[in-house]
């Protein structure tokens, strides 16, 4: 089912004209470069703040307020041109290991985003200037850069197509 | 004039072996790339501070402060991780536009950063007056900008 989405796309006119285009994937690419600069310089900072590593003086609360709007139009941005380079070359992207990967830690990166504003982020009042974070903050953190390592990396890596575990190979995807 | 030690940086046995196996290479890339998150997070914090925007409760010289350690770190990683990307590539590296212009804003940065900017934000905020933090933020933004588009563009244009 999964496939047929993917191959539907393949086919679309504007998808091809895209595809085709000189200079459409080096733009997209290079756009998604510089705004990953821009959010995961921001999370990695503001997890390292979570976990105790960075920033110990700098109000948590604060950090939210005051950087997340720039994070979230990196984030725009990066939807954006990540979207469009999987409408450009579905066929690409489809058997490829990493992008899959890539996806879990994205799926992964939510939920605990949306688990830390759940939860302990709701009494931030009560700590966002202690130094030392509590418990559940200073987990959310490390299992944050954990995950943001891990879409950098698995980004990255959808370039290695052929260096994947030989189970993914013998599955045939491609 | 910069070609023998191009080519020199070729010959290395670092360049062969990275050349010659399969995982070195997307490993220093992957730490390269994750520097450059830390670099670039370490640069925006201070530049956007520095801009009027970020963290303005916050003064100005306490940000750049505990920020420093991570812009010289990431930096030097930076440096560390990409010999080894360079030499082995040396004259692919070497008949590309793109890798003198992204060394060229490499090196203006660096200049910039460690002088005016960093001179700048150790001051005390009063005596700074509204204008010169924002030139210097927003051409220290439009530096790294530009060496994250000259990198990525020798790898996608040659």
């Amino acid at each position: 089912m999964l496939r047929s989405l993917f191959e539907w796309v393949d086919v679309m006119p504007m998808s091809i004209a895209w595809r085709e285009s000189l200079n459409g994937y080096p733009l997209l690419l290079t756009a998604h470069v510089v705004s990953m600069g821009l959010v995961a310089g921001i999370i990695i900072f503001w997890d390292m703040r979570l976990a105790g590593m960075a920033l110990k003086g700098v109000s948590v609360a604060k950090i939210q307020a005051t950087m997340f709007p720039w994070m979230n139009l990196g984030l725009a941005i990066n939807v954006i041109t990540g979207l469009a380079m999987v409408f450009s070359q579905p066929m690409r992207y489809y058997p490829n290991f990493y992008f899959w990967i890539k996806f879990i830690f994205m799926v992964l990166a939510a939920v605990n985003a949306l688990y830390f504003n759940l939860t302990i982020n709701r009494t931030v009042e009560k700590w966002e200037h202690n130094p030392i974070m509590p418990f559940a903050a200073r987990m959310a953190g490390y299992a944050s850069l954990a995950l943001w390592s891990g879409i950098i990396v698995t980004g990255r890596m959808i370039a290695y197509s052929g260096l994947v575990p030989a189970w993914w190979i013998a599955l045939e995807l491609g | 004039m910069m070609l023998p030690f191009f080519e020199w940086m070729g010959g290395l046995r670092l360049s062969a072996f990275f050349l010659e196996s399969v995982w070195p290479t997307p490993i220093v890339q992957n730490i390269h790339l994750i520097a450059v998150a830390v670099f670039a997070g370490s640069v925006l914090l201070v530049d956007l501070r520095m801009l009027g925007r970020g963290l303005t409760k916050t003064p100005l010289a306490d940000l750049a402060r505990t920020v420093e350690p991570w812009l010289i770190g990431s930096f030097a990683v930076l440096v560390l991780s990409g010999i080894p990307q360079m030499t082995s590539t040396a004259l692919k590296q070497y008949y590309s536009p793109f890798f003198w212009w992204k060394m060229q804003a490499v090196l203006i940065g660096v200049i910039l950063t460690v002088t005016v900017r960093r001179r700048i934000a150790m001051r005390p905020e009063a005596e700074l007056g509204p204008v010169l933090p924002k030139v210097v933020a927003v051409v220290s933004i439009a530096l790294w900008t530009s060496v994250t588009i000259g990198a990525r563009l020798i790898g996608l244009m040659g």
